[in-house]
């Protein structure tokens, strides 16, 4: 015992160390790939390779605890980021439908439930989940039935999660799902006839939700102040203005004409000259495109200017920080992830590779918690999702048939109210989190309605849809609770079990002796309901709820 | 006891762990234990619309008087509605123009013209009165990220101008009044939309619910067989957690638990409502408020902010086409609501007001509109002194003195303005008015004068 705590004690040493040479150094080289100064390789114990999962996943299991253990963390993301895409739309074409049907928004939450569920690529999926929280399209709106079209932009962000972000900046603009949720495609140039001028909703929300953000950043995330100590608007509305000129004359990809759409969802939008404004346009810091220039050369160039701000660093990699690991991550720990974003230690800008590889390998997300206030909450319907993972959870008919899963766990993929996300990266609970000057983004969608909701989800998951509930249907999901119904007749070796599955033992006593209390109080005749009374303390209790 | 310590005794007690117990005293012997001497002997309620998106309320009230029609006309080009259909209103006190509502507003148009109902005019987020001239040379500060929704609707629900604001005015309305409320068995505040800034106290926590009432637990109510697992849930609620998170993870469920069973055996007892609400989220909300209200007794309470709202609004595209069913569905959302507080008699007492993060461009991109700042709002209740429209109505002239640009019109009232006159009504004292509305004391005018 003592002797573990001291090769705890000194892993944590050697992080932080390691943390300190990659600042010094300025973010050159990534943990255990080359160089003679490695530190000497530390067994990952289990419940640490649980916890990092946690961030890095839809969700840990005992297989890939083990993964990561052999592999140490550095070797598994290389494992990850050389899997391949696991995509929606191949499987939806796939799908064979009754006859008289189309695919519907339910197959395309199948395709995606499959992947985070089952899908090798776990990190990608789960980056590309970040990803579409950041740069959001949303069914709810005129894209309601566009299930296809959806899934094709979902795989675009899954393809690109570890690519360059100019490359995803420029499919997530040319999506012609993009270009109707934030009406780019359609949008013409000026016709002072009609009294009309560009829209500017894409060149507003591209900049302020998917890039550079309101206000100039310091490398570290934090706001830039001017002399009066107020923060700089990283643009004006006449900065918004002059992007918006530059989107115009774009329409879905293969239309005969600008106003004879061929509503094809599965290709990057078109331009047609005819509707490109083809004046000078000012944008990003004074910056000018000039005149005469074709549709395409226009957003090249406004794309480039808006990637080489130095604001889309630091933005992207809070973005993703809180999305993986922290609510609240320190200053440093922003700047060094925004390093790896600017140059990702062989010269290139916005290898989001590297990028997710700082975030999972810095320091701050490694050590052990230094205080209650590092981590965050798990996004609700991912708790959902790693009771799946964890207990093999699935269909007889191989569906994942769940179709609705905003109303239980206030989120569900490509689904947000608004292009502002299902919840926002300054929310600030009133209470403690506010008190203390924190942010919780996930607790702006939990609240009373919502809790109940998705406690009651987890229940009947639990309690309904196990292996041993008689007369399941053929979508119905369910879990494997099988082996730990073989120790029921020991309610603490069967929790110390449940435990060891689910969290990698990162249950507390408290839990647990409730855990155990809760299944002795239930006949040895009915096994599976002592599993289940004690799954689901666990699984619903508020230790679980949060990654330290 | 001064308010300060009260609120933290209040605090302590009525939110901590003491309150469990408190809760399931009667109303009046938990306002004795507070101590609380000045409990609201009458009945009042709150009820905000929010339009989010940036409801284009040029379009929902009209000139339609010939010469300021053309105005109009010319402005907004393919986007303008027919002036054949729209609906005239006859306003009490007149600008020399005529006015008309959306074609598709009947319910609100007979609201207006029976005294039921005003308009607001032209408000929006303000620090100081801003004229067009000082916001195009910057000469005035102005509510930051202007255009911008989240930040926009971040004004309207905080009023926070450029300060570092973390509450919202129904927030703080409910914490001026904690000590008059005491008695009350759940939150002033209350969202049938998800958790909002408006609603955000420092002492006061509002509470969420949906259309159909406070879900149950299942498995975990107070039958026998749910006991021992209610009982272990419970139990780690109140653990005291390591991670901040957690804690405040467990403290939502906590407050769901104790509130559910209480909001629903009230809502047991409430009447059948004859008025029959239309189909929509925004009148099932409604609805659903209305039941809250008629319930009232039951939980004691005297004062209520409830907070409803709809979606869809941003019409960048498709205006011509998307825009009459938003006013359709608001307007027969709220007429139905009223007509439920008649049958409630309570029409008297409970105002309703919509807020939106914007008005929108009077200029089109072609099929929609763009973020604008000014528009209008409505105010509805038989407290409103109705039929008439309150502040300046603008010149819809693209390039005209009330053009910030491209049709972004500059507000002339202040939402603190609005706010204040609706706090005032509500019973929030006249000296706590300025911290309920920071930048009041930048505007003359600290009552519009719409409620009696």
């Amino acid at each position: 015992m003592a002797d573990r705590r001291v090769k705890r004690g000194l892993r944590a040493c050697l992080l932080m160390l390691a943390a300190a040479v990659l600042t010094a150094c300025g973010g050159g080289g990534s943990e255990g790939s080359q160089g003679n100064n490695n530190p000497p390789p530390v067994a990952i114990t289990k419940t640490e390779a649980f916890r990092f999962l946690d961030q890095a996943t839809f969700g840990p299991t005992e297989t890939d605890a083990q993964r990561v253990i052999d592999r140490a963390y550095a070797g598994w993301i290389d494992d990850q980021i050389a899997t391949p895409a696991s995509l929606e739309l191949p499987y939806l074409q796939s799908l064979v439908l009754p006859s008289g049907t189309q695919l519907s928004p339910s197959d395309r939450l199948d395709a995606w439930f499959r992947n985070a569920v089952l899908g090798p690529d776990q990190l990608r999926q789960r980056v590309a989940f970040a990803l579409s929280e950041i740069m959001v399209v949303s069914d709810q709106s005129a894209l309601v039935n566009v299930p296809a079209g959806l899934a094709y932009y979902y795989d675009l962000l899954a393809q690109n999660a570890f690519g360059n972000f100019r490359e995803l900046m420029e499919v997530v603009t040319l999506n012609p799902s993009m270009g109707v949720y934030l009406s780019m495609l359609g949008n013409e140039k000026p016709d002072a006839a009609r009294n009309i001028r560009p829209d500017e909703n894409y060149a507003r929300e591209l900049m302020q939700l998917f890039t550079v953000g309101l206000v100039e950043l310091n490398p570290d995330g934090t706001t830039k102040l001017d002399g009066q100590g107020q923060p700089i608007p990283t643009y004006t509305q006449e900065t918004i203005e002059g992007f918006a000129h530059v989107y115009t004359g774009w329409t879905f990809g293969g239309s005969a004409a600008f106003f004879l759409p061929s509503f094809n969802f599965l290709r990057p939008m078109q331009a047609f000259p005819g509707f490109h404004d083809t004046g000078a346009k000012t944008v990003l810091r004074g910056a000018v495109i000039p005149a005469g220039q074709s549709p395409e050369k226009d957003l090249e160039d406004a794309l480039d200017y808006i990637f080489n701000h130095p604001n889309v660093g630091p933005f992207i990699a809070k973005a993703l920080i809180q999305r993986l690991t922290s609510s609240n991550p320190s200053p440093p720990y922003v700047q060094r992830v925004a390093a790896r974003f600017d140059n990702n230690g062989a010269g290139v800008r916005g290898d989001l590779g590297a990028v997710v590889r700082a975030i999972l390998l810095d320091a701050e997300a490694r050590a052990a918690p230094a205080s209650g206030n590092t981590g965050k909450l798990k996004e609700p319907l991912i708790r959902l999702i790693a009771l799946w993972r964890a207990f093999n959870g699935r269909a007889a008919s191989g569906r994942f048939l769940f179709d609705q899963p905003q109303v239980f766990f206030g989120q569900a993929p490509l689904r947000s109210p608004s292009v502002f996300n299902f919840f926002g990266p300054d929310h600030q609970p009133t209470g403690e989190i506010a008190d203390a000057g924190l942010f919780a983004p996930e607790m702006e969608i939990v609240n009373e309605y919502s809790a109940t909701n998705m406690t009651n989800y987890l229940l009947f998951s639990i309690y309904l849809r196990n292996q041993a509930i008689p007369g399941l249907l053929p979508d119905d999901i369910y879990i494997d609770i099988a082996a730990e119904q073989q120790l029921a007749a020991d309610p603490q070796a069967m929790v110390n079990r449940i435990v060891d599955r689910f969290t990698g033992g990162q249950t507390s006593d408290a839990v647990k002796a409730q855990a155990v209390a809760m299944a002795n109080r239930v006949p040895l005749s009915n096994p599976t309901l002592r599993v289940a009374e004690a799954l689901f303390l666990i699984a619903s209790s508020a230790e679980y709820a949060a990654i330290r | 006891m001064s308010s300060v310590t009260r609120r933290q005794f209040i605090q302590s007690s009525a939110l901590g762990l003491a309150g469990a117990s408190l809760a399931h005293l009667p109303g009046a012997v938990r306002a004795e234990l507070l101590g609380s001497n000045a409990a609201f002997t009458d009945y009042k309620a709150l009820v905000c619309v929010f339009l989010f998106g940036g409801n284009d309320s040029f379009n929902m009230v009209v000139p339609r008087s010939v010469a300021e029609y053309g105005v109009y006309a010319n402005s907004r080009q393919n986007l303008a509605v027919a002036r054949d259909v729209l609906l005239p209103i006859q306003p009490l006190t007149s600008d020399g123009a005529q006015y008309a509502l959306h074609p598709l507003m009947p319910g609100i148009r007979d609201l207006f013209e029976t005294g039921r109902a005003a308009v607001v005019a032209n408000l929006g987020p303000l620090i100081q009165p801003t004229t067009r001239t000082q916001y195009l040379n910057r000469s005035v500060p102005l509510p930051p990220q202007l255009f911008s929704h989240n930040d926009q609707q971040d004004q309207w629900h905080t009023l926070r101008g450029r300060a570092a604001i973390q509450t919202g005015w129904a927030g703080r309305i409910a914490d001026a009044l904690a000590s008059e409320t005491v008695a009350q068995q759940i939150a002033l505040n209350i969202s049938l939309n998800g958790t909002t800034p408006f609603q955000a106290g420092l002492d006061t926590l509002p509470y969420t619910i949906g259309t159909t009432g406070a879900p149950i637990y299942f498995g975990m109510t107070t039958a026998p067989e749910d006991r021992d697992r209610r009982s272990a849930f419970e139990a780690l609620l109140a653990e005291n957690w390591p991670s901040i998170f957690a804690r405040a993870f467990a403290r939502v469920h906590r407050r769901a638990l104790d509130t559910a069973d209480l909001v629903n055996s009230a809502l047991a007892l409430a009447p059948t409502l004859t008025t029959v609400f239309p189909p929509s989220r925004l009148a099932q909300q409604l609805a659903m408020v209305a039941r809250l209200i008629a319930v009232r007794s039951e939980l004691d309470m005297s004062r209520q902010i409830f907070f409803v709202a709809a979606g869809g609004f941003d019409t960048h595209d498709n205006q011509v086409a998307d825009q009459p069913d938003l006013f359709a569905d608001v307007s027969a959302s709220i007429a139905a609501f009223h007509a439920a507080t008649v049958e409630l008699g309570v029409a008297s007492q409970i105002t309703t007001f919509t807020q939106s993060d914007f008005g929108r461009t009077l200029t089109s991109n072609g099929d929609g509109t763009d973020h604008g700042w000014g528009g209008h709002q409505l105010v509805v209740g038989d407290a409103v002194r109705g039929r008439d429209i309150y502040g300046q109505m603008p010149r819809l002239e693209i390039g005209g003195a009330d053009d910030a640009g491209a049709g972004r019109i500059v507000p002339t009232i202040a939402v603190d303005q609005f706010a204040v006159t609706l706090a005032k009504w509500f019973g929030v004292l006249d000296t706590q008015l300025d911290a309920i509305a920071p930048n009041l004391a930048n505007f003359a005018q600290r009552d519009l004068g719409f409620l009696t």
